[in-house]
Parts: C-alpha cells; structure tokens; sequence
C-alpha cells in the first residue's frame, strides 16, 4: 500500500508543524513525520519568552507557543501526524520510505518539506568523551522535558544564545553554574541573556577555553585556561574548576544527510553551521518540490524557523496546487525574516545566506546605528555607567516612579512597547532593532513592562529623598519566591553584594505568567544598583 | 593524557593523534580517513567526528574546508533491522 | 535527581514503574526515557566504549551521537536516549569487541 499525500514533512519541530499548518490550511493533504513520540523539537524546551515582534510570538514563553501551534495542527483535518515514525530514504521514482510501527511504509508525496533540525557539536579537549560531558540541549531535556535536576555544578561552554539561556535555566532548576567560558573575545549571544547571568553570579569568562576534563569515570573537575588574541594558550593560565558536569554549548550543525541522498545538492557554509541544502529565497532546493525549513536550512533562532516553516509551507502550496492566493503571505513573511535578520546580530546569517542566493542582502551602510559604545558590555555582559545613565530620566522625575530598560544592544524585539499600557514605550525610528525608549511623562511607574520583556531587562525605581531610601522593581524566577515583609539579600549588575532590603509588594498573577515582580526597599543610594534578589542565606524566612 | 589522545570519533575511539598522523601520511579527505579508520562508518555516521576531522585536515594541509566538506549519504538514515524492513511487504 | 519545584514549570509524572541496569533495579515515570531514569538515579556512566574501553555516557540526548548505546531487551545498539521506559525492561552495558 502506497499511502499519497500533496506533500510529506519530515521533522516536527517549530519549522515542520507551522509548515504543517500553512499547507493544512491552503487544503493540501498533509503528512507530518516526526521521529520522537512527541511533537515540538527544541520548541517545548525553551522556557523563556521569545524575542522579534508580535508576529513571531513575542512575549511569550517558548513552551506556550509550542502548546499553541500543536493545539492548531490538531484542529486541521487535512493533516496526519505520524509520531515514533523515522524517514529512512526517498527513491528516484518519488517514494519515500519511513520506519513506522515497527514497518517500513511507503509514501509518495507530491511535495515535501525536510525540518530535521540539528544537532550539537563536540569539542576537542582532554577527556571530552567522560560520563557527565553533556550537549547543552541534553541538559535542557533533562531538566525541562523530564524534570531531571542535570547536576549540582556546571560549568557552561559558549556564550552564545544557547550557553547563556540553558546556564540560567540551569540556576532556575537550582543548578548551580561555576561559570561560562567563551574562547572568543566577546559574548556571543544576546547581551541581556548574558547580564541576566552576572547579576545572579555567574562569571563570564572570555578569552577562555576548556583544556581537560577531570575524573575517571564522571566528571569531577574542569581544568580551563586563557587565549589570547590568537586564540592560543597562554601559559601559566591553567586552573582547575571544582564540578560534575560540563555543559557544550558550542553550536548546532544541521541534520542534512538526507538531502544529498535525495538528490538535493548541499554546499558548506560556516556561517549557516556547516553543511546546508542549496535553496532559493522560497526555500525550495535543487530538487522541484522538495522545500526546506528551520535550523536545516541555516542555524538560527526558533522565531526564523516559524516563519520559514510558513514559508516552505505556502511555497509547497504554490508549486502541488499552482494557488497564487498565497503569494501576499509569502511576501510578508520574507520581509518579516529581513526584519529578524537586519540588525548587527544578523549579520553572520545575512553573509552566510548572501552565498546561497541574491537578493536584497542589507548591507552595513544601510544598518541604523542606534546603540551607543557597548564595547563593556559586549566584554562582560555588565553595562557601562554611561549607558546606564542614559536610561535614567533627570533627578527632579525620580521622586515618582518610572521604569528604566536596561537594553541597549540592537537586537530584534519589541514586546515592551505593547506590554505598556500607558503607551510609554517606543521603539525609534520604527526598527524593531533600535532599543526601546521610555517617554517619562508617560511612564506612571506601572511595572506592567517588567514581566513582558524576554531579556528581564526593565526594572522600576523610585526615589525618597527624605527617608534616605528608595524602592527598586525587580523580575524574579527563581525558586523560593520572596514574600511581603521578608528581607532579602542584594546584588548589584556584577552579582556583588549590597546588603539587605525589604520586600514591599509581590506581583505574581496571571498577567505575571510566572516572572514575579518583587518590590525591594533599600537605601537611596543603592536604588540604582540593585538588580537582584535572593532569599537570605539563613533562611529567616516569613511564615504565612 | 596528551593532546593526541583526544578522542574525536567516539563511535570507532579514533584519537586525534591518529587522525593527524594519517593526514601527514597523506590521506587527505574525509572518505579516505573513512574507509581507513572507519570514522563514519560507525552509528552516528560521521556527525560527531566529521566537522573536526575537516578541521584538522585544513589545518595541516591549508586545503580549503568547502573542498574538505563534501557529502555521500546512503540510506537508510538510522538505525533499522532486518526485520523491520521485511515484514513491511506483509503489513502493506 | 527529579525536580520537585520549579519557578516555570509543573511536572506531571505518569506512574511509577521498574526497569532493570546491568541486574540493578531502578525507578522511572511512565513517559520517561531510559537515559532520563537513570540520570535520575545518579547512573551517568552507561557502558565501555568498543575499542579503548572508556567510560560512556549521554551526551546530545536527542538520539544523534551514540554515546548512549545500550543493550535493551537483548537488543543492541539502542540508543536509549530516545527509548521510553517499559515495565520490566532489561537495560544491559554493551560489552563491544565481539563483532570483530
């Protein structure tokens, strides 16, 4: 039995099942295989909000979204979801062939669409194949898919996205994370991620590499050292790190052996993560009719993979049913990925997809420049005091309260500007890229923004000059959640010390969705500094 | 433990120290550093070991990594028994 | 280690079911991976690998590197990263070598 189908997906993460849903909707008959019991990919481990705009589901927790899109492919007739199946190979005469039930069957798609994702890369060091050595997305399954505490002590490699989201995930699920060692100069991520991580504690080292892993049958200890500009060792540099598990996080290399043995020609591209499908801008590949989509197609970030699963979704729609309804949604969303891709975050996928195909490549002339000197920042995921003052309004208006956004990298997103419901917020010069601002006469002090902002990067002060005190606004999403009239202990931007404080108001409802809003009294002149909390190290804790 | 004693191909424990020496020897690129000490060939297929090879061999000979890089899959993609194959005549 | 508290997320755990390590009895969670029970249980060292006999563990847990290999059931070579826990399963270390 030959089962058909307009066209087969193979890989149901966030790019396999928003191009599901685009062809399930445009009336193809669909089939979406995916090779786990469960659908979603890396999708269903991202507890995080997202970043990009409202499109892109912005604001909202990766895991939501995951619930949201599984929720609508469920309600589309036109589609067949065959979980626990494996794509085994694609013939010449069109047939797909797929493990299933124990079964090879057979199927042949008019169209297809190949999301398989990607997988982790490995490190060259001392002993890097010992029990306790782990993928960071490894660690990311235990821990969030499972509920399976990875280890007491990690020590993180790579600061890029992944290294500095899992390393705080990690501390959320009470891990604690000895440090992050970066071998380039500079973080590699997003820059909020990495200062969410310093007020909490956790060193960032850059310029820093992992020479050994320690211990004989698991990891005991890490023995590190320094680089200098030439990525080179130098010497006398080495230390050994007390921990019992190392975490890679080192970069994704795209699952593509089954393109060449369909046929579709691939071609290296670093800047993509290695080998990649060659593809038009509609995602379609060398084969007519075989789309790709997701970190295949280029490693980037899950909101990409959405669109381009739309996109690959619609084009398929376009090439079984020549339907050319689709063709202002296939525009918008190219545009929407140029707007992902435009800042100087962008650059890298700008470059790598520039060697694939032409077309309207921003270049750097083009690009805004709004952000001010973040070289610091960029250096230690610690903001310099000028670009902290910046953010302040005038002395006289912080006897009321007033929000500062301590965001000042150019990266893709906007969801302070509607979590605001005075209006305060706005992004200049309509480019999602530039930082927000806040207007002051606006702002009321509100604290609706703080829980919105996927990088925890807003907080709230007020000034009470004739107390000596003030008030600071903190996101909180750690264990023990402090309570109204507790005390506290206090850390600055460098997760230093500063004393204790008293906890004034706790928000943690429905509009909070898990990030509480923890109202901290302190002395005026630490107002400015503090940028977290911790319950007290003795555990005087207020009993309801 | 020295730096050649790294393992880079887990699946077949192929150190790093080999790699290089077979390089200098003159094998090259990745089919025949595959075929000879069967990186590759073992269940992960090449996926762990095939992306730091490459690098290797750039940067002893200073080849380009786009030439180092070239594919030859085959299917099936995965692990699949015998069983599993035949007794899909039956089901369908 | 299982995670009773979490600032984001609740855990729904299936019943509790039985697997057996190298003789070992171990805990699970219906819906949990055998490599997910047995790093619950502090069991991170697996088997040996083929040739040098180092100590192996998980590593991508997404079914991609084969660090995970196992005997499960009499069955070689499954990766049990991606292999659920069925009552009364037999999880054995791959001894390696005797193919060759």
């Amino acid at each position: 039995m030959i089962r058909e189908y307009d066209v087969a997906i193979i890989g149901g993460g966030p790019a396999g099942i928003c191009a599901a849903i685009a062809a399930g909707k445009n009336g193809l008959k669909t089939l979406l295989i995916e090779e786990r019991t469960f659908l979603g990919g890396q999708l269903i481990k991202q507890t995080h909000r997202f970043f990009g705009s409202e499109e892109e589901h912005a604001g909202t927790r990766g895991i939501h979204i995951a619930q949201e899109l599984k929720d609508q492919l469920e309600s589309l007739s036109t589609i067949d979801i065959m979980t626990s199946t494996t794509a085994l190979g694609y013939y010449e005469d069109g047939m797909l062939t797929a493990l299933h039930d124990e079964k090879m069957i057979k199927i042949k798609p008019k169209s297809m669409i190949i999301a398989t994702g990607a997988f982790e890369r490995f490190l060259p060091f001392e002993n890097n194949d010992l029990p306790g050595i782990f993928g960071a997305g490894a660690v990311q399954t235990l821990m969030n898919i499972y509920g399976i505490k990875p280890a007491d002590k990690v020590l993180m490699i790579g600061s890029g996205n992944i290294g500095l989201i899992v390393s705080y995930q990690l501390i959320q699920a009470g891990v604690q994370v000895i440090g992050v060692v970066e071998a380039a100069a500079k973080i590699g991520g997003y820059l909020v991620h990495a200062s969410k991580l310093r007020r909490l504690g956790v060193p960032i080292l850059t310029r820093h590499t992992i020479k050994k892993a320690v211990g004989s049958e698991k990891v005991e200890g890490a023995v590190i050292c320094q680089l200098n500009e030439n990525w080179q060792e130098i010497e006398g540099t080495q230390r050994q790190l007390d921990c019992d598990a190392i975490c890679l996080a080192v970069g994704l290399t795209p699952l593509s052996d089954i393109l060449s043995q369909m046929g579709c020609e691939t071609t290296y591209i670093g800047e993509l993560g290695g080998i990649v499908p060659k593809r038009t801008a509609d995602l379609e590949t060398t084969k007519p009719g075989v789309f790709v989509a997701g970190d295949l197609a280029g490693i980037e970030e899950a909101s990409a993979a959405m669109l381009e699963g739309e996109l690959a979704g619609l084009n398929a729609v376009k090439y079984v049913n020549a339907d050319e309804r689709v063709n202002d949604r296939i525009h918008h969303l190219k545009d929407e990925l140029m707007g992902l891709r435009s800042g100087p975050v962008g650059e890298k996928i700008r470059y790598g997809l520039a060697q694939l195909y032409e077309e309207s490549v921003i270049t750097k002339e083009k690009i805004q420049k709004h952000q001010h000197d973040i070289t610091q920042l960029a250096f230690t995921g610690v903001p310099s005091q000028e670009n902290i003052d910046e953010k302040l309004p005038d002395v006289q208006r912080r006897l009321k309260p007033y929000a500062v956004i301590e965001c000042f990298q150019e990266i893709p997103c906007n969801p302070c500007v509607a979590s605001c419901p005075f209006g305060a917020i706005y992004i200049p010069k309509d480019d999602i890229n530039c930082p927000p601002v806040v207007d002051f006469e606006k702002c009321t002090g509100c604290r609706s923004c703080i829980s919105g902002c996927p990088g925890l990067a807003i907080f709230v002060e007020q000034y009470h000059p004739q107390t000596g005190t003030g008030t600071i606004s903190i996101p909180y999403e750690q264990l023990n959640r402090p309570e109204k009239g507790e005390r506290v202990d206090l850390f600055g931007r460098n997760g230093q010390p500063l004393g204790s404080g008293l906890v004034t108001t706790v928000l943690y409802g429905q509009k909070q969705d898990k990030t509480a809003v923890i109202t901290v009294e302190t002395d005026i002149k630490l107002v400015n500094q503090v940028r977290s909390i911790k319950p007290l190290e003795n555990g005087k804790r207020v009993v309801r | 433990m020295k730096e050649d004693d790294i393992i880079i191909c887990r699946c077949e424990d192929v150190t790093l120290g080999t790699i290089r020496d077979l390089i200098r020897q003159g094998y090259t690129t990745l089919e025949e550093i595959k075929r000879i000490a069967r990186c590759g060939m073992g269940p992960c297929q090449g996926k762990t070991c095939t992306p730091l090879i490459a690098k290797e061999i750039a940067a002893i000979t200073g080849k380009d990594i786009h030439e180092i890089m070239k594919q030859n899959h085959r299917p099936p993609f995965g692990g699949v028994t015998f069983e599993e194959i035949v007794s899909g005549r039956d089901e369908e | 280690m299982r995670i009773r508290e979490h600032p984001i997320l609740d855990f729904e755990r299936g019943e509790q079911i039985h697997f057996s390590f190298n003789g070992k009895s171990v805990e699970a969670y219906k819906g949990e991976t055998i490599a997910a029970a047995l790093h619950a249980a502090g069991i991170w060292h697996y088997s040996e690998s083929d040739v040098l006999k180092r100590p192996r563990g998980l590593f991508c847990a997404i079914g991609h590197c084969s660090s995970c290999l196992m005997c499960v059931n009499g069955v070689p070579n499954t990766r049990i990263c991606v292999t659920d826990v069925v009552d009364g399963m037999i999880v054995e270390s791959k001894t390696g070598g005797e193919t060759e």
